[in-house]
Formats: C-alpha cells, structure tokens, sequence
C-alpha cells in the first residue's frame, strides 16, 4: 500500500492568520507557490491561503470575466485596492477548512478527496496536525503511473 | 522530529577531469564525473539523520533566487522537510575541479550570499514556531552577509527558553556570542580562523584553554578538532584527547557533519548517557566519512565497525 507520505513534497513553507497580505504575496511570489498553508504559531495547520481569494478581493466586481476594454481600469483598482490591503491580517482572507490530509493516507483516498473536492493541491499534516507538506495532482499522477507498472520514477 | 539549522546553503558542483590544466578547456561526458548536491553543514547531518532511520528531519535556513528553488528540490528529494526563508539574491555556488594525475583539488569558494535585515526577522520568527515539535537542535556553519553575528545567540535563547537542546557547530563572532545563550555541546571549527575566541591556536595547551574557556563562557559540553584527534570537555572538567588508529585519510568533506550526527544518534538513543561513548560514536561516523569517498553516512553498522580505532584517553590539566 502507498501512502501520501511516499509521493508528498515535504516543506514547512507557510503564513500565520496574524502576517500581512503583503507577506504571504511575497511568499508567493518567492516559492512560486499560488496557495500556502495558514499555521498557528506551534505549527499547527489552521487553514488554507489562495492567491485566488486576494484577487477576488482587490477586483471585487468583474473577477472572471474581465474583457480587454476594462482591463487597464481593473488593475489601476486592483492596485489601488491593494495598497489598503496589503497590510491587512491573513486571517481576514484565509480559508478556514481542515481539508488537510494525513501523511499516512493510502494513496487511493487521496485521488478520491482531491478528484470529489476539485482540489489541485492539499496540504498534508502528522497525526497530531503539525504541517509536513503538500501532495498535488502531479504528484498524484505520478502515483497513478507507477501503479499502471512502470515502477517508480524516481 | 530534529532539526537542523544551515543559514549559509550552497550548490556544491564537483567536476572530476583527468589533469587540471589552466588555460585549457575541459569536456566532461561522463555524468560520474559532475556531481551536484546541496551544500551547508546543518543540512550534510539532516542527510544522515534520514540515513538512519529518524522519520521527520528539517533544515531551517535561507534560500534565494532560482538557485534556491533549485537546492529546496535537491533537499526535498532527500526527504528532508525544507523550511526556508526565501531570499531576493541568489545563493552560492560552490566549484570543486578533481584533478586525477596529478591528484589535485582546486576550490572556488563563492561568499556572495547576501540576506535582508527583513528575512532575518522572518527566519526568527519562522524559527520559534518551527522547533515546536523537536527535542534537539543543531545549529551548524558559516553566517551569510547581512545576517549579524549575534543570529545563533538569538537562536539558541529561544531554543533554550522552550526548553530545547541546543548542539552548535560555529566560528569567529558568531560562536564568541552565540555562547552567552548557553548551547549544550559546542564544537568549533577553523574553516576561516585559526584562532578561537580570538585566542590563537598552535599547541595542544591552547586547545586546552580554549575549551575551558568555552566552558567558562557558557557551554556545558565541548569538543575541539585537534589535528585528526579531538579534545574533549566533559561538564565536570575532565579533559579527553579521542584519537583514531590506523586510519587513512581520502575526504575531509563531510566528516565533522558524520561526527556531530554519530554524537547525537547515540544521545537520542540511550536512556543513560555517556560523553565518552558519544563522542566514540561521532568519532567512529568521521572516520568512516574520512576514509570512504562519501559525504553522507549509509547506516550505522558501517561506522561503527570503526569503533575499536578509536581510543581515548584522560588528559592531566
């Protein structure tokens, strides 16, 4: 049986409910990462911040369905927007769900949570739920090929 | 869970080529010839610790640039659990050309890494929050520009108010200071200076003062490299010389990290703890590293079979 543990990226890279936007954009930016866990100050994961949901929040109205003519208006708002909240707590913008998974999860529940909830990534905690890392579809996919018998890739 | 501190990372690209000649372009074809591995003393022993079986270890540090992201997927292949700070500027480079005939070794050493004041602050804060679930912390290497020498002694005061053990590996300033936060073990090394707490080290009696005198500063434990032997200084004031038997000596690279992880695995593993016995251990792991052309220990039952070259005797202070 192949557990998460096996196939996850193991990083402890990760914001507080209490840093800034600013932080966590920088973060981002840095890790080339577009969602990071939210932890207490222990470690203890707490919740999940999307690059998505600050977006949704500096472009209020028209997110999605941005046409060329309003483009240059909405970034001068979304700048504009940003200035103020930037500054502002993780927490305020964070997602509070605990759709965490297990480092000792079989491999087959995990395709089963993150093919239901969408998911591209989930971030995976210890049985204590102290954050270990994240398992995203590639990873996924490559659990799926070596179980189609072409032996690990790595 | 252990952790592992290495503030000052680097690529290290090791390239073999059969005659090391200047002016003269090399090909290198083969891929045993280039070998490329995360660099950085905390991380070497966060390896060997996943060598031997310790389920969660992590590396806390900087990382920066594209390099950074490069070395953070080299640490995490070695399922190391990475928790970095990211960095604006890019991180170093290390080159190291192997001549085969005549055996040569030519090092550029790169001390380009430079670190934001504002990343500083991030590390301490990421840092307290980080060592949470880890009973002992090693705090190992060289400090990268911009990070003030007072970073390990600020470390180890929070290390050390959570009540955690705190094992240090430093040089220069940041040891000088690092030691009124009181660390466990201290070993210090001479990578950039011959000298220790400014006192210059020639004969083995300065040795023997400078570890004291560690002792007298603040750290409880202390093991000082003397030549290929080590000095020890046990909590109560009695000194020891470890020294192997026999030994030949191929790589220097690597051992001091084998050592302090030889040092700790015993720690973590007995109820009933000998300094002797933990330094015969470290000891053992060194020599292995030394002897072997190999960075990273493979498991216990190779080094320990170095353990009957190991002696150690009391010395008269």
């Amino acid at each position: 049986m192949s557990n998460v543990r096996d196939y996850m990226v193991r990083t402890m890279n990760s914001v507080t409910p209490e840093d800034s936007i600013r932080k966590a954009i920088i973060l981002m930016y840095r890790s080339e990462q577009s969602v990071l866990p939210v932890v207490d100050n222990q470690n203890l994961f707490v919740g999940t911040i999307y690059s998505n949901n600050i977006l949704k929040n500096i472009i209020p109205e028209s997110f999605g369905f941005l046409d060329s003519s309003r483009l240059f208006y909405e970034v001068n708002e979304a700048v504009e927007n940003l200035k103020y909240v930037k500054d502002e707590k993780v927490e305020k913008y964070m997602s509070r769900n605990r759709d965490a998974v297990k480092e000792d999860s079989d491999m087959k529940k995990l395709a089963d949570i993150m093919l239901n909830n969408k998911e591209s990534l989930l971030f995976v905690i210890n049985e204590n739920g102290f954050l270990r890392g994240f398992i995203e579809r590639s990873n996924l996919l490559h659990y799926l090929l070596d179980e189609a018998g072409n032996g690990k890739a790595d | 869970m252990i952790t592992t501190v290495t503030l000052n990372p680097a690529i290290d690209r090791e390239y073999f080529v059969d005659k090391n000649e200047v002016m003269k372009n090399q090909f290198i074809y083969n891929d045993q010839d280039l070998k490329i591995y995360p660099g950085g003393k905390g991380l070497i022993s966060a390896i060997n610790f996943k060598s031997l079986g310790y389920k969660d270890v992590q590396n806390i540090g900087f990382v920066g640039g594209k390099q950074g992201l490069f070395f953070e997927k080299m640490v995490q292949k070695q399922d190391i659990i990475s928790n970095y700070i990211y960095t604006e500027s890019e991180i170093r480079n290390n080159v190291k050309i192997i001549g085969r005939d005549p055996a040569t070794y030519t090092q550029y050493n790169d001390y380009t890494y430079r670190v934001e004041k504002e990343d500083v602050k991030e590390l301490i804060v990421r840092f307290k929050r980080s060592i949470s679930e880890s009973n002992c912390i090693l705090i190992s290497g060289s400090v990268p520009e911009g990070v003030d020498f007072d970073i390990y002694q600020r470390l180890i005061k929070i290390a050390k108010d959570k009540g955690k053990h705190v094992f240090l590996q430093a040089s220069g300033e940041a040891l000088k200071l690092a030691l009124e936060s009181n660390p466990d073990v201290v070993t210090p090394y001479f990578k950039h200076h011959k000298t220790i707490l400014d006192m210059e080290m020639n004969d083995k009696e300065d040795y023997i003062k400078a570890g004291k005198e560690i002792q007298k500063r603040g750290a409880k434990r202390v093991m000082i490299p003397f030549h290929c032997d080590r000095l020890l200084f046990d909590r109560n004031g009695d000194v020891y010389q470890l020294s192997p038997k026999g030994y030949c000596i191929v790589n220097w690279l690597g051992s001091s990290d084998a050592y302090n992880t030889g040092y700790l695995d015993y720690a973590f593993k007995t109820d009933d703890f000998d300094f002797l016995e933990a330094n015969r251990r470290g000891g053992a792991a060194a020599l292995w590293i030394a002897e072997n052309k190999e960075i990273y220990l493979k498991d216990r039952e190779n080094y320990n079979a170095c353990l009957d070259r190991l002696e150690i005797n009391k010395l008269e202070v």
